[in-house]
């Protein structure tokens, strides 16, 4: 029983963290068809955010989170403004070596700037303590994750309902065109996209450094990787695909884990993306979109 | 068989850029050092791995990302063969199906190698090409990620990051050039080939080229089988010099460099993919003695790790914000002397 | 209101329509009519900033011809365009709020007002705008259009694919914004319907204004008829 709860609370867990990142990377994809691979580095602004918050000896952990999670917004915002805007209108491939060489940049620019090897942050060690439930031990770490990602997805879900701004990225996913057609700003668009996707990593970014303690160049890399693959689960583009998807691979993963033998322990990684091509194969726009003719027009 | 007016235009370039590899590789070979001639060799792999990526994203115009995992394939398949019995008892004492109790020469183990890599780009080929665009790219990283997997996990016959050594050093820099001259030949042949017509133009327009009776995912399946052959050609060719190989090379920065590559000096062209890679090989060289503080004129500079890969990133950065098509677009070598009268 | 001079628009390298100059009057109907492929949409793109132009568009007596798309709706122009374009994974609510993105304090009273006019829309009101039929989707796209109260409608074919029944209600819609002093740019295949309704018409072929006059010098010039409503 305890090992059942454990293993729900440990996909839950990872499945927040992935629905969080795949949120992030959908919504920019649904309204530019970018494919943002310079997602992780977001996460890793936040985490040497972190660094530096320690360094200047402002150890409130409120401040700690809130610095992490502000640096990543204005991390993402200032990329979309600086490398992302001449490929705006680009073609997805054009795009996605963009954001390629974008993270190239930013990993060896942590490495340049910072240190090649991991840097430890302590500050956020209080996030995690065991809690007893209904004589269960859980870990209020994963708890506050599940958590605070079902807050963030509600919110997002009122964002995009109520109010204009939402509306527009909604439609704009659709007709890009036709938004501005109703006198909304492009740029706003863009600029409010990147602004959530980056709170959205930066808030991803305080629960992974809390379970890892340390930053270094690639914290983000396996992160965005999977966060990736959800949203191909969930169909590109799609948020509620995202989030679905997120989960689902934070369950897949957490079965992976338990009913692999102890032997292809190493193999969690191929297993996952091997069920993942599959998925595309029998499904090339994902589980939320209906099959679609080529050439279809929507 | 006669020629198209296309098609002899490809051999002037062709040939062409054959004489600037055999010019580049011959002055290397009589000039440079110890040390020079080891990354003019690995320049020539890179070219080989460039120019096969070249055939299947110039014509099909689909973003591959998983060709470094191919290169890997032939690598370890040709060394598993090649390796002496005696050297594979040290390194791999615990290798299963008794690949550690046989010994084939070089030819015959390149040419198994080959095979094997064909046989497993056709397979995955079959699915590959159904789709397209952004999907077809993301099986192709799915592709990536668990061939790399593969490496790390079966160290009983790959070794996994550790070294496997002992392969004979059966090439010098010569064969290097002669097989990326051979290369140039054949991507440049299959480009101006009815199959490479046909394929671009199916990439410029499925749906009537499907129309028009062009079967897109058999040509896309053709160029992708073509691209993984040589692609395992590249990776023979990078462990018959090197004796040595292991899984980190086969990676995702490999992965980017070759790509850098191939789209600075845009992907469309075969002239495009030889520029590519010798400006980012030579010039990267360059920036890597910079990044170890070297002395200028008398003044020390700091050393600056990661000064590599800002410059490899930005060029990527830059070419696709301002020159999406590369540095060649759609111009091939000849066409700076020979007439279009086209 | 809008005075459009030498306007060349390209797609691309082509060029859709080659130095067209003409005039809507602030509270006149001015129609474009022309076969397909004349440039009548390309004009549209152009005013709007969508499609690359050269030449002058003079808008209540400013040059908006460098202006980015946004700004210039935000000067007053307003467009339903070809295709209706509705966001069809959006309620028909929503459409209409976006529709007033930018007249935020008049939007609940302008939506109340169009579910009055329109009752089908208020029947559906949290429907995917998808999910409506071809005409109530030309009417959610005329209402969205409207909801900026703008100084200028643009009409993009608003009869197309719709079935007579249906056009004779979106006529009579236009109809009744005449009424109401709205400027309007019709663009039309369906002659005979257009000129009903306009003061002034323009007649345009392969990009370029071949006649031009009012209703009634188009009414009487039977082989203009004749061709026009051939080519409807």
């Amino acid at each position: 029983m305890e090992f059942v709860a454990q293993q729900i609370m440990n996909a839950l867990s990872f499945g927040a963290e992935y629905a969080l990142l795949a949120l992030g990377l959908a919504i920019v994809f649904s309204i530019m068809g970018l494919v943002n691979f310079a997602h992780g580095e977001i996460i890793a602004v936040g985490g040497y955010t972190m660094v530096a918050m320690a360094a200047l000896s402002l150890n409130n952990p409120l401040i700690v989170v809130g610095a992490a999670i502000l640096a990543a917004a204005i991390g993402a915002v200032t990329l979309e403004r600086v490398a992302f805007r001449p490929v705006r209108y680009a073609d997805p491939t054009t795009g996605l070596l963009t954001a390629f060489g974008v993270s190239i940049v930013l990993q060896n620019l942590f490495l340049l700037l910072v240190s090649p090897r991991p840097i430890a942050v302590t500050s956020l060690y209080f996030l995690e303590w065991p809690i007893p439930f209904v004589g269960l031990r859980i870990s209020s770490l994963q708890l506050f994750e599940t958590i605070t990602t079902i807050i963030v997805i509600v919110v997002m879900m009122l964002f995009l309902k109520r109010t204009v701004l939402g509306l527009a990225m909604r439609a704009a996913a659709l007709d890009f065109e036709m938004v501005r057609l109703t006198g909304i700003k492009a740029n706003r668009v863009f600029a409010a996209a990147f602004l959530i996707s980056g709170l959205l990593a930066g808030i991803a970014c305080v629960f992974i450094m809390a379970r890892r303690g340390s930053v270094d160049p690639h914290l983000g890399f396996d992160p965005v990787l999977m966060a990736f693959v959800a949203c191909v689960v969930g169909g590109f583009g799609s948020l509620p695909g995202a989030v679905i998807g997120g989960f689902l691979l934070g369950a897949i993963e957490v079965a992976m884990l338990v009913l692999l033998p102890q032997s292809l322990g190493g193999m969690t990684e191929a297993f996952v993306f091997g069920s993942i091509a599959l998925l595309l194969i029998w499904r090339p726009d994902g589980i939320l979109t209906p099959p679609r003719e080529k050439g279809d027009k929507q | 068989m006669t020629l198209s007016r296309s098609q002899k235009r490809g051999l002037v370039g062709a040939s062409l850029l054959a004489l600037v590899l055999i010019l580049i590789g011959t002055i290397a070979t009589y000039f440079g050092s110890k040390y020079q001639l080891r990354i003019v060799y690995g320049s020539y792999v890179s070219l080989m791995v460039v120019l096969a990526l070249q055939v299947f994203m110039g014509n099909a115009r689909i973003t591959n990302l998983s060709h470094s995992a191919f290169m890997g394939i032939g690598a370890y398949a040709a060394a598993i063969c090649v390796t002496p019995i005696a050297m594979k008892k040290i390194s791999l004492p615990s290798a299963p199906w008794g690949l550690n109790a046989f010994a084939l020469d070089p030819v015959t183990s390149g040419v198994i190698a080959i095979a094997i890599t064909a046989i497993i780009a056709l397979l995955i080929g079959f699915i590959l090409v159904r789709l397209s665009g952004i999907g077809a790219t993301i099986v192709s990283l799915a592709v990536l990620v668990i061939v790399h997997s593969l490496f790390l996990y079966r160290t009983d016959i790959f070794k996994g990051n550790q070294a496997f050594f002992g392969i004979p050093q059966v090439f010098t820099l010569t064969s290097a050039i002669i097989i990326a001259v051979i290369m140039v030949y054949v991507v440049r042949g299959f480009k101006e080939s009815r199959w490479g017509i046909a394929l671009r133009a199916s990439a410029d327009d499925e749906i009537s080229a499907a129309a028009m009776g062009v079967n897109v995912h058999r040509l896309r399946l053709l160029a992708w089988v073509l691209s993984c052959v040589l692609l395992a050609v590249a990776g023979i060719a990078y462990s018959y010099y090197l004796g040595t190989i292991s899984a980190r090379p086969f990676y995702f920065n490999h992965v980017f460099l070759t790509l850098a590559m191939l789209i600075l000096g845009g992907m469309r062209t075969v002239t495009g993919a030889v520029l590519g890679t010798f400006i980012i090989s030579f010039g990267l060289e360059w920036v890597r003695w910079l990044e170890t503080g070297p002395t200028i004129l008398g003044q020390k500079f700091p050393e600056v790790l990661g000064l590599s890969g800002v410059v490899l990133g930005s060029v990527i950065v830059l070419i696709m914000a301002l020159r999406p098509g590369g540095i060649m677009g759609d111009r091939e070598i000849e066409d700076f002397i020979l007439k279009n009268t086209e | 209101m809008l005075v459009v001079q030498n306007l060349n628009v390209f797609h691309g390298p082509i060029e859709a329509v080659h130095g067209i100059s003409f005039t809507v009057k602030e509270g006149s109907c001015v129609s474009l009519l022309g076969p397909n492929g004349a440039g009548k949409t390309s004009t549209i793109s152009a005013i709007t900033g969508v499609a690359k132009s050269t030449g002058r568009i003079m808008f209540a007596d400013e040059d908006i011809s460098t202006l980015p798309v946004e700004i210039r709706i935000r000067k007053g122009i307003a467009v339903s365009p070809e295709g209706r374009r509705v966001f069809a994974n959006l309620s028909v609510k929503e459409n209409l709020r976006l529709g007033g993105a930018y007249n935020t304090a008049n939007v609940d009273r302008l939506i109340a007002e169009w579910f009055e006019t329109f009752p089908i829309l208020a029947e559906r009101r949290d429907q995917m705008a998808g999910t409506l039929s071809g005409g109530e989707q030309q009417m959610l796209a005329i209402a969205r259009a409207l909801m900026s109260e703008p100084r200028i409608l643009l009409l993009d074919e608003p009869s197309l694919g719709l079935a007579p029944k249906i056009v004779t209600q979106i006529f009579g819609m236009i109809k009744r914004l005449k009424e109401k002093r709205m400027t309007i740019l019709l663009v039309e295949q369906n002659a005979t319907l257009a000129l009903r309704l306009s003061d002034h018409a323009y007649l345009l072929n392969n990009g370029l204004i071949v006649a031009d006059g009012t209703a009634e010098t188009f009414g009487s010039n039977d082989a203009l008829m004749a061709e026009l409503t051939g080519l409807a």
